[in-house]
């Protein structure tokens, strides 16, 4: 089984890496949206003296600590698959005796997002050379943050996996996804640090799942959170990741049934 | 200029007729707009429960600039990006040179080859955003801000339309630059919020190297009286300019093309 | 699900299959009326199709576009679930998708690329190794003995986008045997091929089969990969089996007639039309062609010769591209 990843990854890494020009446009689109918001926050942080606790700085290190954790724990499934399960295509994959999402498509993702990074590095330190951020990280807590994320984007990549597999019904699977990013955006932190969402809409956003990919890693790492709020987080962490792990393959065998049904 | 009008009224016919053939797809598209909008208003929301205003800018005049962003992103979504596409199609396909035997000026009709129809619904949209906008800030404004804001808001559209002409264009030069308006694409969304509370690096960015605030900014500093005739005058200048400039670009490159595949 | 060799790697019984597919209509009129209502038709695809195919036999599938072979193949490759009937392929059911079966059949299709486009071939077929569990000593007799049939040894180090069609058809179908599969199902495997590099894969294909004793199930639309690799085929139309049997017994089951061709002194030109019927063949070489009902060759051929100055006469079937074209309409 480990033979199996490798190799995928062989072929993933080099696939990937042909498109590297691509890549560096998709990392303008986001790198954008976090800057935007960031200089709106610390704008109105820097007139009032702080928003809910938080000051101007405060605001800077975390949406320029959001940006390599959304790139971490981001999941690019739907684009990798939607369209294969739409045109068909998919059945090559289904041919081999082994799962493609769990394999080929996990695999596809981690190659992404590490060739990602490798591009992404030198724009963070541009980034943070300009806005001059105060990194609160420490060594501990940036140990800490790398279970985090990975259990992160585990869960992150199972729900994209739910959302793709719709694509076995409908030909508006992008819609969806599109609907579901902006409730994402809004309640997992892209938008603004949970703290300071109105409370009803807090308390839901701190149970939805997620946070545990956006906001949760990114407070991890720098370093604000208590001892008692990372064992609740991580604890809800593992109990969504069961839970999106099991509607996953029920979703999954359910669109599998449903193509071999309807052909492509 | 009546035949390219006929032009565009035969493709917007023949999309519209694709609009409707795949209803669902069109609700569910203007479903999404919706929920977009919903966004941008809950973040608004949300930001004006913890502040009176940015940078001066209050939740009327941030309405006003949010209408006027969906109108400029109305233009992106609904033409420059499906035609950006057609045409990096054509590049790459060789089926541009469709184009050039046709009888019609080509830039315009690159322009509008493929225009999605049902974001006609985002117009009104927006429009509603401004005048709520206006309503809830409640200043009065007059006759002359009103027609500047409309002149500048259309220059500032016509602006970065015309950016978009040169960045195609670039095309014809340089082959492997095919993907340089999702640079702009990209920037599009700093246009929801006043410029001045980028950092200068930024604020000059998107000033003068890909103008997104003239397009939405400038109009709404219009609006607010904040803007002399003289600058007035002079951003409007610069749209009609730019849209001049692109016309040449888009000249000298389409004839480079027909003189390189022939 | 043990096999013995009197079972047949392949048996369908009354195997259907049915689509549901929306009507519409073109106009603008009939797009705004689409907008409210839409009309659906059934398909039937697959219409009560059965047949068996022996271990190592090599079939021809044949039929018009849309007659309903692809879908057939899909099923039987598992890919497709049918509205009815009964499948074996190997001893297991296709569309249970056990691993099992998919370790032991193979389905290239001509039209669809299953290589990733962006690396050398060599390294899919590692990740092909590794995805069928094949030892490194397994892998290496088994590309040993496709290195040795196709000559793949340089063509697997360029990236797949800058192969030619033929040497990446090579390529597909080297990544498809890998892993030695029992049962082999081609859809198109020469389509837009040349006719050099369609004449490479055919011998391939034999000799591969004679080698490995694969069963191999194929559509085509060539007529020379069906009359240089089966023995046996299997028309479908209307998604129905119009003819199953030897290819040679074709001609005489469905197009009971022979070519009379001739050739008269002088050159001359003779109305052969009391003969039989004419048939002006696109081929020229110099003769005329009369066609005449089978039973009735030695009579003609007795009569022509009676009563016309005949230089040269042969007597031969007529082309199979015809006679399967005439199977198709009846």
């Amino acid at each position: 089984m480990l033979q199996i990843y490798k190799r995928f990854w062989a072929v993933n890494w080099a696939a990937q890496w042909q498109y590297r020009a691509n890549l560096l446009m998709y990392l303008a689109y986001w790198v954008v949206s976090p800057i935007v918001f960031l200089a709106v926050w610390s704008s109105i942080a820097r007139a009032q003296g702080d928003v809910a606790g938080l000051n101007a700085g405060d605001f800077t290190a975390y949406y320029l600590t959001l940006l390599p954790v959304d790139i971490v724990t981001a999941s690019i499934t739907i684009h990798i698959l939607a369209s294969k399960i739409q045109d068909g295509t998919v059945s090559n994959a289904l041919l081999q005796p082994v799962h493609p999402v769990l394999t080929n498509v996990l695999v596809d993702n981690v190659a992404f997002k590490a060739l990602q990074l490798v591009l992404f590095v030198p724009i963070w330190i541009a980034l943070v050379l300009l806005f001059q951020p105060p990194l609160t990280y420490t060594l501990g807590s940036l140990l800490l943050s790398v279970p985090v994320l990975a259990l992160g984007f585990l869960a992150n990549f199972l729900l994209s996996g739910i959302i793709t597999a719709l694509a076995f019904w409908t030909t508006r699977v992008f819609a969806i996804n599109e609907a579901y990013f902006i409730l994402a955006n809004l309640l997992g932190g892209s938008f603004v640090p949970l703290a300071i969402l109105p409370g009803p809409l807090q308390g839901l956003a701190r149970l939805l799942p997620m946070q545990l990919w956006l906001y949760f890693p990114t407070q991890v790492a720098l370093n604000r959170l208590s001892a008692g709020e990372i064992a609740l987080n991580t604890a809800l962490l593992m109990g969504w990741l069961i839970v999106l792990f099991m509607v996953f393959r029920a979703v999954w065998n359910a669109g599998l049934k449903r193509f071999s049904a309807v052909g492509a | 200029m009546r035949r390219i009008l006929r032009v565009i009224s035969a493709h917007v016919r023949v999309n519209l007729q694709q609009d409707l053939a795949y209803r669902v797809d069109t609700l569910v598209n203007i479903a999404t707009m919706m929920a977009w909008l919903g966004y941008d208003l809950a973040s608004i929301a949300v930001l004006f429960g913890s502040a009176q205003n940015i940078n001066g800018w209050l939740a009327g005049d941030i309405i006003v600039l949010l209408g006027v962003f969906r109108m400029l992103n109305t233009l992106m979504m609904s033409i420059v990006w499906p035609n950006t596409e057609l045409f990096n199609r054509g590049i790459r396909e060789g089926t541009l040179d469709y184009v050039f035997v046709m009888p019609v000026n080509s830039q315009a009709l690159i322009s509008i080859r493929r225009i999605q129809v049902w974001q006609v619904v985002n117009v009104f949209v927006a429009a509603a955003l401004i005048l709520a906008g206006i309503a809830t800030s409640g200043t009065p404004v007059s006759l002359g801000e009103a027609v500047s804001f409309l002149v500048l808001m259309v220059s500032g559209a016509a602006l970065i339309y015309a950016l978009w002409i040169v960045l195609i264009s670039l095309t014809f030069w340089f082959t492997k630059f095919d993907n340089n308006v999702s640079l702009l694409q990209a920037l599009i969304d700093t246009g929801r919020w006043p410029a001045s509370v980028y950092p200068m690096w930024m604020r000059l960015l998107v000033t003068f190297v890909v103008p997104i605030a003239v397009a939405t900014t400038v109009p709404v500093q219009a609006l607010r009286g904040e803007l002399s005739p003289l600058e007035a005058v002079g951003y409007f200048a610069v749209g009609v300019a730019g849209f001049g400039l692109a016309s040449l670009v888009w000249r000298a490159g389409s004839r480079r093309y027909s003189g390189a595949s022939s | 699900m043990t096999l013995n060799a009197s079972t047949p790697p392949i048996a369908v019984q009354a195997l259907s299959k049915t689509y549901q597919v929306t009507d519409r209509a073109g106009g603008f009129g009939a797009a705004v009326k689409g907008f409210f209502k839409r009309e659906y038709k059934d398909v039937k695809a697959v219409q009560s199709v059965s047949f068996e195919i022996a271990q190592g036999e090599i079939v021809g599938f044949l039929g018009p576009n849309g007659a309903g072979k692809t879908t057939t193949l899909k099923m039987l490759s598992g890919l497709l679930h049918p509205s009815g009937g009964k499948a074996n392929v190997l001893g297991f059911t296709p569309w249970e998708r056990r691993d099992g079966f998919l370790k032991t059949m193979t389905l290239v299709m001509g039209q669809r690329n299953r290589l990733s486009w962006d690396i050398p071939a060599a390294d899919s077929f590692l990740l092909n190794q590794a995805i069928y569990g094949l030892s490194d000593a397994e892998y290496a007799s088994s590309f040993g003995e496709l290195n040795e049939l196709l000559d793949l040894k340089e063509i697997i180090r360029k990236p797949v986008r800058q192969l030619s069609l033929g040497e990446r058809m090579k390529c597909e179908l080297a990544a498809a045997l890998l892993h030695r599969p029992k049962v082999l199902f081609l859809d198109e495997p020469t389509i837009g091929l040349d006719v050099s590099a369609q004449a490479r894969i055919r011998a391939f294909l034999k000799e591969y089969n004679r080698r490995s004793g694969a069963t191999i199930l194929l559509t085509s639309h060539y007529m020379a990969d069906v009359t240089a690799l089966c023995e046996r085929i299997i028309i479908i139309h209307h998604g129905q089996i119009k003819y199953d049997g030897a290819l040679s017994d074709l001609s005489r089951r469905i197009a009971p007639y022979k070519l009379i061709g001739l050739d008269f002194d002088d050159d001359t030109v003779v109305d052969l039309a009391p003969y039989g019927q004419p048939v002006t063949r696109e081929n020229e070489d110099g003769m005329q062609y009369v066609q005449v009902p089978a039973e009735k060759v030695s009579a003609v051929t007795a009569r022509l010769l009676a009563e016309q100055r005949v230089r040269d006469l042969t007597v031969a079937d007529p082309p199979i591209e015809d006679v399967i074209e005439r199977a198709f309409h009846e």
